[in-house]
């Protein structure tokens, strides 16, 4: 295991994840930097690409942590370089444990067993990555056609243009309500994290949007992030 | 797009320049969208490649097959229903940055909600769909700032928190999650409403995860959409 664990966290493997993590870096600075410029061009103004960038950050921090945590959780059983490779790009954290743990069954060992050795290492490797680069290949080849297909449908009409706002919108509204669902379903916690999360946005929306706060708009999912987990400390 | 059947008049000309300028984002977009996409997947697929045959490491195909078939019956039909279910919200540029950033349900879209929600772009739009892109590629640069050191520095700053706070992590994503559907369901309370509900009965089933956040979209879609027609009917 100590020994496995050499081969994980080798310099070959450390390259390879900085260039990854590399990419996707500079592939947010490029996107940012495009959307911007589009941003102006479509009319919005700087003040409000520079708010948009603020309130992206700002929500980026609370995710960030739980993320962390689950990447914490993976670094001994698969070394640093490959965790960070992992749960940097596409990895959704916990269906790369998932993974992991059937790679390691295939070779016929588990994580963190004695049989754990460099072949087993690799069958590891071969199982995450090769499952991760599925979302890549899909985005990389069907994007272009999702987009044609989104054009030929709004560009019908006027009154397809609007049922397309009403289904993006419900589709973003489903997505956050099925999401939200699935973890009050976990407890009575859970149920209360939930509402009070949700009344805090209320609560700190309606003061944004009656004194025109705009940085309050801007840090209000971060409170009510805060307030839901300071009320959950209690309740578990 | 070719000729703007729209009337030339002040307006209309502003939008079919606005249409322009979508235009070549989008374009600029899918070049390197795709350009990045396709580096990062040969550097991770570089990586199991070197540790088999430069290293000499390799498992032999079968034990490959048998985790990769082991993984990609869970995995599989998601790579393609993920994409597609998310793509109305995310738009082109929001996809191709999201599926490369990766964590959509937990950061992706919370930010791109919340900066949208700050400066009052509807999702869908064109000024949504910039919004949108601006907000995750923040998040993801700020996701790196922490992922990085944490990693390097290591998992000794973890231990050092104490146990009684680290239990409370698990509540980050509720809080996230209830907090993002407050902020759409005070635009759109009957939303709101209606997704919690599909989504707790969906929820209560045994089906497998990405298929309740499908069957929990069609649904929620088909009924706004039907409401929002009798609306319109009505008056």
């Amino acid at each position: 295991m100590e020994d496995v664990m050499r081969l994980a966290n080798s310099g070959v493997v450390w390259v390879i994840a900085i260039l990854v993590l590399t990419v996707v870096i500079f592939q947010a600075i490029k996107f940012i930097m495009l959307a911007a410029g589009a941003g102006k061009e479509i009319g919005m103004s700087r003040k409000e690409v520079h708010s948009a960038l603020k309130t992206g950050a700002i929500a980026g921090i609370g995710p960030s942590f739980a993320i962390i945590i689950v990447a914490i959780s993976l670094i001994p059983l698969l070394g640093d370089p490959l965790t960070l490779m992992r749960i940097g790009i596409i990895g959704s954290a916990p269906i790369e444990s998932v993974g992991a743990t059937l790679g390691a069954e295939a070779y016929g060992t588990e994580l963190g067993s004695s049989g754990f050795n460099y072949q087993a290492f690799t069958t590891v490797a071969w199982t995450l990555c090769l499952g991760g680069v599925g979302w890549l290949v899909f985005t990389a080849l069907a994007t272009k056609s999702m987009s044609r297909v989104e054009k030929k449908v709004t560009n019908k009409s006027e009154k397809s243009k609007k049922t397309m706002t009403i289904v993006t919108t419900a589709a973003m509204v489903a997505a956050f309500g099925n999401l939200a669902s699935a973890e009050m379903i976990k407890g009575f916690a859970y149920v209360l994290v939930v509402l009070t999360s949700s009344l805090t946005m209320v609560l700190f929306t309606s003061l944004a949007n009656k004194h025109q706060l705009n940085w309050l708009r801007e840090w209000s999912l971060g409170f009510s992030i805060i307030a839901g987990l300071f009320v959950g400390y209690f309740a578990l | 797009m070719s000729v703007n059947p729209e009337k030339v008049e002040g307006e209309e000309l502003s939008a079919s320049t606005q249409e322009m300028a979508m235009e070549q984002f989008h374009g600029k977009a899918h070049f390197w969208g795709r350009l990045t996409l396709w580096s990062a997947i040969i550097l991770t697929l570089s990586l199991p490649v070197i540790l088999s045959f430069v290293l000499g490491y390799h498992p032999g195909w079968s034990a490959i097959l048998a985790g990769f078939i082991a993984y990609g019956s869970i995995v599989a039909a998601v790579w393609f229903l993920e994409p597609m279910m998310y793509f109305p919200v995310l738009g082109v540029s929001g996809t191709y940055i999201s599926f490369l950033t990766g964590n959509i349900g937990n950061m992706c879209l919370p930010s791109a909600a919340a900066a949208q929600h700050a400066i009052g772009a509807e999702p869908g739009t064109r000024k949504g769909e910039i919004t949108a892109t601006l907000g995750i590629g923040a998040a993801s640069l700020v996701n790196k700032l922490f992922l990085i050191p944490i990693i390097l520095g290591g998992s000794v700053l973890i231990s050092t928190i104490p146990e009684n706070i680290q239990r409370i992590f698990p509540l980050v994503l509720p809080a996230i999650f209830g907090g993002v559907l407050a902020q759409f369901a005070m635009k759109k309370p009957i939303y709101g409403v209606i997704a919690l509900g599909v989504g707790l009965i969906v929820n209560m089933t045994s089906l497998v995860v990405y298929l309740k956040m499908l069957l929990c979209i069609m649904i929620t879609i088909m009924i706004c959409v039907w409401l929002e027609k009798r609306n319109v009917a009505k008056e």
